[in-house]
């Protein structure tokens, strides 16, 4: 259980910065997930705590100590690659035993140590297949245990399921979290699935072009997005221009007023609001409405989406494009051209730019 | 109609193989014909291979390109691993500068580089010799070497080396215990490889070639220009299928395409 | 910053040693070869030599060197279209309509004498070209009356001694480029309604030209500058760019001569190289 601190990290390929001041805390124990688009520099920090790229300027202190130009094989980190990079010529339990072999391990030891890791990944008799002749999910969890059996002080994950099918990858994350709980290392992941960062992590960080955007638990930044970037980013988002009015409500123009819980700058001032698509609830014309205190518009139905288990809608309202998730709970969806109203709470409408 | 195509094809790459294997077929018949004068028909006979062993000059010039061959092996498989793998591992500026340097020595009419060491070894005072043809071989089979290694490498990538790495293997443990291991079918074919463009070279050993001291190639050479005699038949027989033999291991160990 | 420094002394020491070795080997010599084709004599044995350009302009004035570079341009051309013209449709044959096994199996076949000594291969020919070799064996079985056939010492013998060596490696150049091809392009082409003729013209051939022509390439310039081949099956009919050069450092002893007429080769090769430069570069990168 170690922390890591990552201090003004600096890192420039030519004139781009793949880290532009980034500064995180990683503490004891915890799942922390790296997200955002391609070259944003996520994975350029993960291999920076690894020891595989040298910062131009910053700090990484691993338990308050400085690693310095400490090469990657004096850190005592566990890393698990994208393609797993499980030795070819060896076999399962020559890959696993690896680290504990290179740092000269008596047998016996090993044996028990490697035997114990394979029952945790649920690969025990796998001992003598190589590399070649396991599934991905297998090949997976053997780089998994090969990364955590010299218990190292952190686990970097470089997109570690980004190779596996959907019901694959939904079974190594549950698998993935329980292990790690079990274990309780302090575990660093870097994945691009969205999803996946918030089902699995306890703090979550975005980053855009080489800096951090928002840190947080998975529901802190989902919920409340701090700029249209992350809006958009993690998960969709419906984005509303305007002046602001009053206390609670913004003018946007081809909609009408949009009321928000946040507390809002001086009148006047141009703001964006973004609004999640789930959030949303769509009822026809004539039959029970919700609550009276809610951001309510008239709109028609433009296209729908049948998903099995939800309907997404795009509803025009006004001169916006609405997207709108449901719960497919009618089981028709309804249909292009109907006439609808559309509203959401205050509170969902979230302020995330000026 | 199909099957029209498909028997055309057939024929077509059949009379495309006799082509290439007529003229060798034919030597090797020969080669084993007490007939000195190549008349046919075949009369079976080992005569000719076994006049082989009590031709000197034909044995000392097999000698040196064994050994020739084998030197260069290590040396050319040594030197040309270096750089497949430092091609492998980094990106560094004057790459491809490097990379298309290694052009030359294959694309260069052999008579062009094998008379540019004639001139140069004269004039620096290396002079002719197995040593300087020894450096003519080497020359021509690294870019081979380079080629083979890095193929292998490429399949692989440096995710390895990093692996071992986060696993505590010091570079040098890592370079032995992981890439080397790796590395080895590819190195083992691209060394048989270097033995086999040093044992086949005729060019550059012809022109380095001093007198009293040649081998193999040059020395049928010389005796096809002289006149034939039907021990060429035999040393030629015995080459070439050594020659192919060679060529099927290299095969084996190194499928185009790789073995992963 | 160590580590920048160490990856530089890693990258030094591991690509030194080649490349001291090919300098020495390779460009050290192709520079003397320049130097001494501008010499009057060969600076050896305590002999002196002044610079000269008369080797170059004996090349331009006399007739017979211009023929002779025009016989072996055109030797160059002769077995690289017999190798295209046999090698292409073979390499196609292979990657498109043979599968499994057997494709394997007849490819190394096709490799192996390339891979093998050439010298023999070479020489094994003269064992069926020859008066009283197997093409005279076999006509006489047919016509016994006919006259003594013998193919040996003529540009025909010369063209089909190259031929054979270079027709591998036209066909596996071909055979690298065409099967990379995939096989989704050409069904999507019939589904467009391209009959078998049009999609070769317009999906293969243009898709295959790079290989070919790395293959074109690599096949014109060895030939231009053989001298063992056409020795040995053209005889005198066999006089080429290559065994004048060739003549130079073993019978005449002319050096600087033979020095110039190299580099006029060299020239000639570079120029194949540079107009052609773009397409071998990605190609080869491939390879």
């Amino acid at each position: 259980m170690s922390t890591v601190d990552v201090i003004g990290a600096v890192k420039r390929y030519g004139r781009v910065a793949a880290l532009d001041e980034v500064s995180i805390r990683f503490g004891e124990g915890e799942f922390f997930g790296l997200i955002g688009p391609s070259g944003s520099g996520k994975t350029t920090l993960l291999r920076a705590i690894a020891g595989f790229a040298d910062l131009d300027s910053g700090e990484i202190r691993i338990d308050n100590q400085p690693v310095g130009d400490r090469p990657a094989h004096k850190r005592d980190i566990g890393m698990v690659f994208q393609n797993y990079a499980l030795f070819p010529h060896l076999t399962v339990f020559e890959n696993v035993a690896f680290g504990l072999s290179v740092r000269g391990r008596p047998r016996e030891a090993t044996r028990k140590e490697v035997g114990a890791m394979l029952e945790l990944v649920r690969l025990s008799g796998f001992d003598a297949r190589k590399p070649r002749q396991l599934s991905g999910g297998q090949q997976q969890r053997v780089a998994l245990a090969r990364a955590l059996v010299t218990r190292p002080r952190v686990l970097l994950l470089d997109e570690p399921l980004g190779a596996l099918d959907k019901r694959l990858r939904q079974e190594m994350q549950i698998e993935l979290r329980l292990i790690q709980r079990e274990v309780g290392i302090t575990t660093i992941f870097v994945t691009h699935d969205q999803e996946e960062a918030l089902t699995l992590s306890d703090r979550i960080a975005i980053f855009n072009e080489g800096k951090i955007v928002q840190i947080g638990a998975p529901g802190e930044v989902y919920e409340r997005p701090r700029s249209a970037f992350a809006a958009g980013f993690l998960g969709d988002a419906n984005l509303f221009q305007g002046a602001v009015l009053d206390g609670r409500g913004v003018e946007v123009g081809g909609l009408g007023i949009l009321r928000t819980a946040d507390a809002l700058p001086a009148a006047g001032t141009h703001v964006t609001l973004a609004v999640r698509p789930e959030k949303i609830q769509v009822w026809v014309e004539g039959l029970a409405t919700p609550g009276a205190d809610i951001n309510r518009f008239r709109g028609t139905v433009r296209r729908a989406v049948y998903a099995g288990t939800n309907l997404t809608y795009k509803i025009e309202v006004g001169t916006h494009l609405v997207t709108v998730f449901e719960q497919n709970r009618a089981a028709h969806p309804l249909p292009a051209g109907t006439a609808v109203n559309v509203g959401w709470l205050p509170v969902h409408s979230v302020l995330v730019a000026t | 109609m199909r099957d029209l195509g498909i028997w055309a094809v057939r024929l077509y790459l059949g009379l495309m193989l006799l082509f290439l294997y007529l003229p060798i077929v034919v030597m090797v018949l020969l080669a084993f014909n007490r007939s000195p004068l190549y008349q046919l028909p075949i009369v079976w006979d080992t005569v000719w291979f076994q006049s082989l062993i009590h031709n000197d000059r034909l044995v000392g010039a097999g000698l040196n390109s064994v050994g020739l061959a084998l030197v260069n092996m290590v040396i050319a498989t040594a030197l040309g691993t270096m750089v497949a793998i430092a091609f492998a591992r980094y990106q560094f500026r004057g790459k491809a500068v490097l990379e298309l340097l290694l052009f030359p020595p294959i694309t260069i009419p052999w008579l062009i580089i094998g008379i540019s060491m004639l001139i140069f070894f004269f004039w620096v005072g290396i002079g002719r010799g197995l040593h300087a043809m020894l450096l003519g071989h080497v020359a021509l089979s690294l870019p081979y070497v380079i080629m083979v290694v890095g193929a292998r490498l490429k399949g692989y990538g440096p995710a390895l080396e990093e692996a071992a790495a986060t696993l505590g293997a010091s570079p040098w443990q890592a370079f032995w215990r992981v890439s080397l291991p790796v590395m080895a079918p590819g190195v083992a074919a691209a060394a048989l490889f270097a033995f086999a463009v040093s044992f086949d070279q005729f060019v550059i050993s012809y022109f380095l070639a001093p007198p009293g001291v040649s081998t193999l190639p040059v020395e049928i050479y010389a005796a096809i220009r002289k006149g034939f005699t039907p021990e060429i038949n035999a040393i030629s027989t015995i080459i070439i299928l050594f020659s192919m033999g060679l060529m099927l291991l290299i095969a084996r160990l190194y499928r185009f395409g790789g073995e992963r | 910053m160590m580590q920048e420094a160490r990856r530089r002394v890693a990258i030094g020491f591991l690509t030194a040693p080649a490349y001291v070795w090919l300098t020495v080997t390779v460009l050290l010599p192709l520079s003397a070869m320049l130097f001494f084709s501008f010499l009057t004599v060969a600076p050896i044995n305590g002999r002196e030599a002044q610079l000269t350009t008369e080797h170059y302009l004996t090349f331009i004035d006399k007739d017979f060197y211009r023929t002779l570079t025009w016989r072996s341009l055109r030797l160059g051309f002769d077995v690289t279209l017999a190798c295209v013209l046999v090698g292409y449709p073979a390499a196609l044959a292979l990657a498109k309509h043979v599968k499994g096994r057997w494709r394997e199996a007849i490819f190394l076949l096709i490799i192996l004498p390339f891979w093998s000594n050439a010298l023999v291969r070479v020489y094994s020919w003269t064992m069926v070209m020859r008066e009283g070799g197997f093409l005279d064996w076999v006509l006489h079985w047919m016509a016994p009356d006919a006259p003594p056939f013998g193919l040996l010492f003529t540009y025909p013998a010369i063209v089909i001694g190259l031929v054979h060596s270079y027709l591998p490696y036209v066909v596996l150049t071909c055979y690298i480029s065409l099967e990379a091809i995939d096989d989704s392009l050409m069904e999507a082409a019939r589904s467009l309604g391209a009959s078998t003729l049009q999609v070769f013209w317009r999906v293969i051939l243009p898709l295959s030209l790079p290989g070919l022509l790395v293959g074109v390439i690599l096949t014109f310039i060895p030939v231009i500058g053989s001298f063992m081949e056409p020795r040995i099956l053209g005889g005198r009919a066999g006089i080429m760019l290559g065994t004048v050069i060739e003549d130079q450092f073993t019978t005449v002893f002319n050096w600087p001569r033979g020095a110039a007429l190299s580099f006029i080769m060299l020239g000639i090769v570079l120029l194949i190289f540079a107009a052609s430069a773009p397409l071998l570069r990605s190609r080869l990168k491939g390879l």
